[in-house]
């Protein structure tokens, strides 16, 4: 390769002229056309470019030398196959710092809460209606903070003046402007502190919790009557608590938690239902095609009526999910005032969609039972398949045991002295042959029988008992146990007219 | 309208069949290839589904931000997850203050500063009855802290991490969803940022530990790899996998190695689709089509939800139309059959095959539109003689002729601007050092022929980019004769299969190189001192391309992945998915800032 200048010239050289042809087969014309007084020559270089075209192209199919990758054209699209399941990913959990957090932080809420609920409960017995004497009643509770140390309203930092008076918080007893306080509805804060079971009971009653029910359950309770009296006579801000904001969130935060363990709008109640038939549908199905099929190709494993009654009960879960999902949809419409708008809504009809969504790719594609008639002509149609299978196998045994027969004769003709051989075949037979004699004689007190017979028994329980799964394994087993019954009837029968 | 949109198709595929101008040889097809156990989608749906089965049975409703709504939509379709009880989807950032205590609320977000503030805000005033927090990446335990102290009502249930912070686009594809990554100084703070969060993300969800190679030459390669490795030492404890076999490798490489592949025109179904179409979040915009059916405005090609694409995403252009035509053919038949509804039985028969029948309707529809549409861009811009030009000036060496073929296409009225643009760029990149380079009087034609002024400078961008200077490997392999010469002696020898898909990425090579344990320590170090690990060869390989892949280099991975004798398995992921538009405002963005920082 090396050239006098020291040069190396690298490609698809002629190895007599030295001249690059730039591919292999331009290459090997040149050189059959160009140099062909050698036929030596000619063949010692086609069978060097053979071996390096063959050392190459395997090279590449091999380990894939610049294969390319490529080999096969026609590039498949994703397929499940390509993929196994994988593990779940990497996952970390933060909930037990978040607990402690939680739970730390939350420790003084509870403290601060229970204390300003223990206050409104004692300010709330009692309270007497003159706004004097209802004056000392709150500050004998809750001792107030001397006025005097304050200059600024603690939550809006502004100075008080004539204008803009002092104000205490009745529940922590701290100064505050008009502006940054709040009144605490005596009703309200009633409810606050009666117990969970009270206020449960009369929303039950009424079906909301809403305030002006919660005044007439009240009604008849003495303080109320009290209350009735004072609200002609004073301002409306003396009808509740002046409370800071600090303590009437915190109510609030309790009050928010308490309703909400509750509450159970109708709904979650028809939601619930619905989902339950969703499930209930979702057991049933794979039951019921397994016996569809299985029906309609004629076997007997299952009962016809069995299917129908699941069918039926099938088309009723069906009718009650659809009926449900469009009762949902409406849920509320009745009511002109306030019909349900905005997300409430798109969650109703987002339900109805998720409910036809199941009925449509679960519920309506679902095979038909044969019919009555059609199903007993399947089952004569599989007997006589089945007849006709046995026939053969039958057909194909006894052919294949002349021809043993004919071998064996003819084995017999030709190696007369090959006794050994014969003997043991003979013995063979002999011992195939014992065997029916006996079956038949004890064919009642056979195992497999016996077995047959235990496994028609369960099959009846189960059946009894609804048990599905086990039916099908069942039937299964025991069809398996006839077949083999079957098989080995026809062999020993075989067998003794050998 | 299907029947002129099939007509034009039979004559499109004769057209194609005629301008195949060489003989193709099939070697034998690899035929088994034993699964494997890294798949992208998988990954981020089994987190989905693990998070409505962790709230139990109940009416949910799915709170999101903006980037985990993405990451959602790619492996969940909406009546896909209402079966889970998802009925409601919501943004945080929407600002809805309607409760609803009967429900429940999964909060999938991505832990970023914003999110916690408007996550300990609503935990303050929780609309919702319960709430079952998770993260998409590492959360630092002061935002727990935050949390748990705004949460007094006591409303939260579980608060974990599940990293899907990437999108899934296939099962070996993964994107970040950045369109723009690079800046001249180097890598912007956020942008590295969600880079390492997106990239450690798919290492915790795939369970990987890698080691970490990145492309030398390029500096925002070796820093992204330094702060993923950062990431990986720090949380160590998370990234104890029991691994079996060979430890993975992170492969970490840079765009500017490799700007030809994006701005090639494409010919696989999903390549040509994005290139001329643009899809985004599996979604494609049809609107502009003439006549186009109202549902049909804008379709969705998931490869999840629909088989049809997902069994032909990497068929090219002359095959797809085969099998439309086929599945057209189909439809019509049954149609047919379906109209003639004469018993009663026939009716029922009908209702009985409607689930299916609809679904068959709508994808017929969709792709007979999306090919048919197709058809009709590389008809009207002669794509096809375009395109041919480019795959001989991305795979061979010649100069003279390649300079009478672009001055033919740009004189050319059909060939539009930005391909005759794009053509000069690659005939700017290839003959960037050639001594006859006419690229100035190629640009002068451009200006003749009435391009944009845009257009004509990303000529001289595109090489600022990607030429010489910023490549470390050999694209066009100028220096290796022997790899060249060898290259063509093979491609003599088997016939080139399909002129216009006879380029491949570099990323081919690269890959191949490292399968073989060729690559070079120099060109692809290590990171830190891992001299014993160098020996050992990866069996599991994730790809991380700063600058953007695209789904040509997707198609080739998965043909990697199909290719047992080279024993690797590959996940592609790059900062997005581009097409040459989306590349060229890529390219363009980073030099106009370094060119505001050069003044």
């Amino acid at each position: 390769m090396a050239e006098g200048e020291g040069l190396v010239l690298e490609g698809f050289l002629c190895p007599i002229c030295k001249v690059d042809f730039g591919s292999a087969p331009k290459l090997l014309s040149h050189f059959e056309k160009e140099h062909n007084e050698d036929k030596d020559v000619i063949q010692a270089f086609k069978d060097f470019f053979d071996k390096a075209k063959n050392k190459i192209l395997k090279n590449e199919m091999g380990s894939g030398v610049d294969s390319e990758v490529q080999t096969s054209r026609k590039v498949l699209g994703y397929s499940p196959s390509l993929y196994k399941p994988q593990p779940l990913g990497a996952v970390r959990s933060h909930m037990s710092y978040f607990n402690t957090v939680r739970s730390h932080h939350l420790e003084h809420y509870t403290v601060e809460t229970n204390k300003l609920l223990i206050r409104l409960d004692k300010i709330l017995k009692n309270l007497p209606s003159d706004p004097l004497k209802r004056k000392s009643h709150e500050q004998q509770v809750v001792p107030w903070v001397d006025e005097k140390m304050v200059r600024l309203c603690p939550s809006c930092s502004r100075s008080f003046h004539l204008a803009r008076r002092k104000h205490h918080c009745r529940l922590c007893g701290f100064v505050m402007c008009n502006d940054c306080s709040y009144s605490l509805d005596l009703d309200v804060a009633r409810k606050m502190t009666s117990p969970v079971s009270q206020v449960q009971a009369a929303s039950e009653f009424h079906g909301s919790t809403s305030l002006q029910q919660l005044k007439r359950s009240n009604s008849n309770s003495s303080l109320n009557s009290v209350m009735s009296l004072v609200e002609g006579v004073h301002q409306k801000l003396d009808l509740g608590l002046r409370v800071c904001k600090e303590c009437l969130h915190l109510l609030e935060c309790r009050e928010a938690l308490r309703e909400s363990r509750a509450a159970r709008p109708i709904l979650l109640q028809f939601y619930e239902r619905l989902r339950s038939y969703m499930q209930d549908a979702s057991q049933f199905l794979p039951t019921y095609i397994t016996m569809c099929n299985s029906l309609s190709y004629g076997e007997s494993t299952y009962q016809l009526k069995e299917a129908q009654a699941l069918w039926a009960k099938l088309l009723r879960l069906a009718e009650n999910i659809d009926s449900l999902s469009k009762k949902i949809l409406v849920l509320g419409s009745a009511d002109t005032e306030n019909p349900p708008r905005g997300r409430a809504l798109q969650l109703q009809q987002q339900i109805r969609a998720a409910a036809t969504a199941f009925l449509r790719d679960e519920m309506l594609g679902l095979p038909s039972l044969p019919t009555e008639a059609k199903y007993l002509e399947m089952q004569e149609q599989r007997r006589q398949e089945l007849k006709a299978r046995i026939q053969e196998e039958e057909m194909e045994a006894q052919a294949a045991m002349q021809l043993q027969k004919q071998r064996k004769e003819r084995n017999q003709d030709r190696s007369v002295h090959d006794e050994r051989a014969n003997a043991h075949q003979d013995t063979v037979l002999l011992d195939s042959g014992w065997t029916p004699e006996k079956a038949r004689l004890f064919s009642s007190d056979d195992p497999m029988v016996q077995q047959m017979n235990n496994l028609k028994h369960y099959i009846k329980e189960a059946k009894l008992a609804q048990r599905v799964d086990e039916v099908e394994a069942l039937e299964r087993n025991l069809q398996e146990l006839q077949e083999e019954y079957w098989r080995q009837q026809e062999r020993k029968r075989q067998a003794a007219e050998d | 309208m299907t029947g002129s949109a099939k007509k034009g198709l039979s004559s499109l595929l004769s057209k194609w069949r005629s301008d195949r101008k060489y003989t193709t040889f099939d070697f034998n097809p690899v035929a088994t290839f034993s699964p494997f156990k890294m798949n992208c989608i998988s990954a981020v749906k089994m987190y989905i589904t693990k998070m409505t089965d962790e709230s139990g049975p109940g009416m949910k409703v799915l709170l999101m931000d903006k980037e985990t709504t993405s990451v959602v939509s790619m492996v969940y379709g909406q009546s896909e997850i209402q079966q889970r009880e998802v009925y409601l989807f919501e943004r945080i950032d929407a600002g809805n203050q309607e409760p609803m205590k009967h429900l429940k609320c999964i909060a999938f977000l991505r832990p970023t500063k914003e999110n916690i503030h408007s996550l300990a805000m609503e935990l303050r005033r929780p609309r919702y009855g319960s709430y079952y927090i998770y993260f998409s990446n590492i959360t630092p335990k002061a935002d727990i802290k935050t949390l748990a102290e705004a949460d007094e009502q006591e409303v939260v249930r579980e608060i974990q991490e599940f990293y899907g912070d990437f999108l899934a686009m296939g099962p070996h594809l993964f994107s970040l969803g950045i369109p723009i990554s690079y800046q001249s100084s180097g890598w912007d703070h956020d942008i590295l940022t969600r880079c390492v969060q997106g990239v450690t993300s798919v290492l915790l969800s795939l369970q990987k530990n890698p080691f970490i190679r990145y492309q030398n030459n390029s500096k925002m390669a070796k820093r992204l790899a330094e702060t993923i490795r950062q990431v990986l030492s720090k949380e160590s404890e998370l990234f104890e996998f029991r691994q079996s076999g060979s430890p993975p490798l992170l492969l970490i490489l840079d765009r500017r190695d490799d700007p030809v592949t994006p701005l090639l025109n494409q010919w696989t179904y999903q390549a040509m689709v994005h290139e001329l179409l643009t899809i985004n979040n599996n979604r494609v915009s049809l609107a502009h089509v003439p006549g186009v059916s109202k549902e049909l405005k804008e379709v969705v090609l998931s490869a999840e939800q629909d088989e049809f694409y997902a069994s032909n995403l990497y068929l090219n252009f002359g095959e797809i139309g085969q099998t439309i035509k086929e599945l057209m053919d189909e439809f019509q038949k049954r149609s047919k059959s379906n109209r003639k509804l004469e018993s009663i039985q026939d009716m029922k028969n009908f209702v009985e095959a409607y689930p299916q029948f609809k679904k068959m309707s709508g994808t017929v529809s969709k792709h007979v539109v999306l090919v048919g549409e197709l058809a009709s861009l590389m008809e009207r811009y002669n794509l096809l003689e375009v395109s041919e030009t480019e795959q001989e000036l991305s795979c061979q060496e010649a100069h003279s002729q390649h300079l009478q073929h672009i001055r033919r296409l740009l004189a050319n009225e059909k060939v539009r601007h930005e391909d005759a643009a794009k053509l000069v760029m690659l005939y700017a990149l290839r003959y960037e050092n050639h001594s006859s380079n006419d690229t100035g009087g190629l640009i002068e034609s451009l200006k003749r022929k009435g391009v944009s002024d845009r257009l004509v400078k990303m000529v001289r961008t595109v090489v600022e980019y990607g030429g010489a200077h910023a490549r470390q490997s050999d694209l066009f392999g100028h220096q290796d004769a022997v790899v060249q010469v060898t290259k063509r002696f093979f491609k003599d020898l088997r016939g080139v299969e399909n002129v216009y898909t006879q380029h491949k990425p570099l990323l081919v090579e690269t890959l191949e190189d490292l399968a073989k344990g060729r690559m070079k320590e120099t060109s692809f170090p290590f990171l830190g001192n891992n001299s014993n690990v160098a020996t050992k060869r990866s069996q599991d390989i994730i790809v991380f391309i700063i600058g953007g892949a695209t789904y040509q280099e997707a198609l080739s991975v998965h043909q990697i992945n199909q290719t047992p004798s080279l024993g690797i398995r590959v996940i592609l992921g790059g900062t997005t998915i581009h097409n040459s538009t989306t590349f060229l405002n890529e390219v363009d963005a980073a030099s106009t800032r370094s060119r505001v920082q050069n003044l």
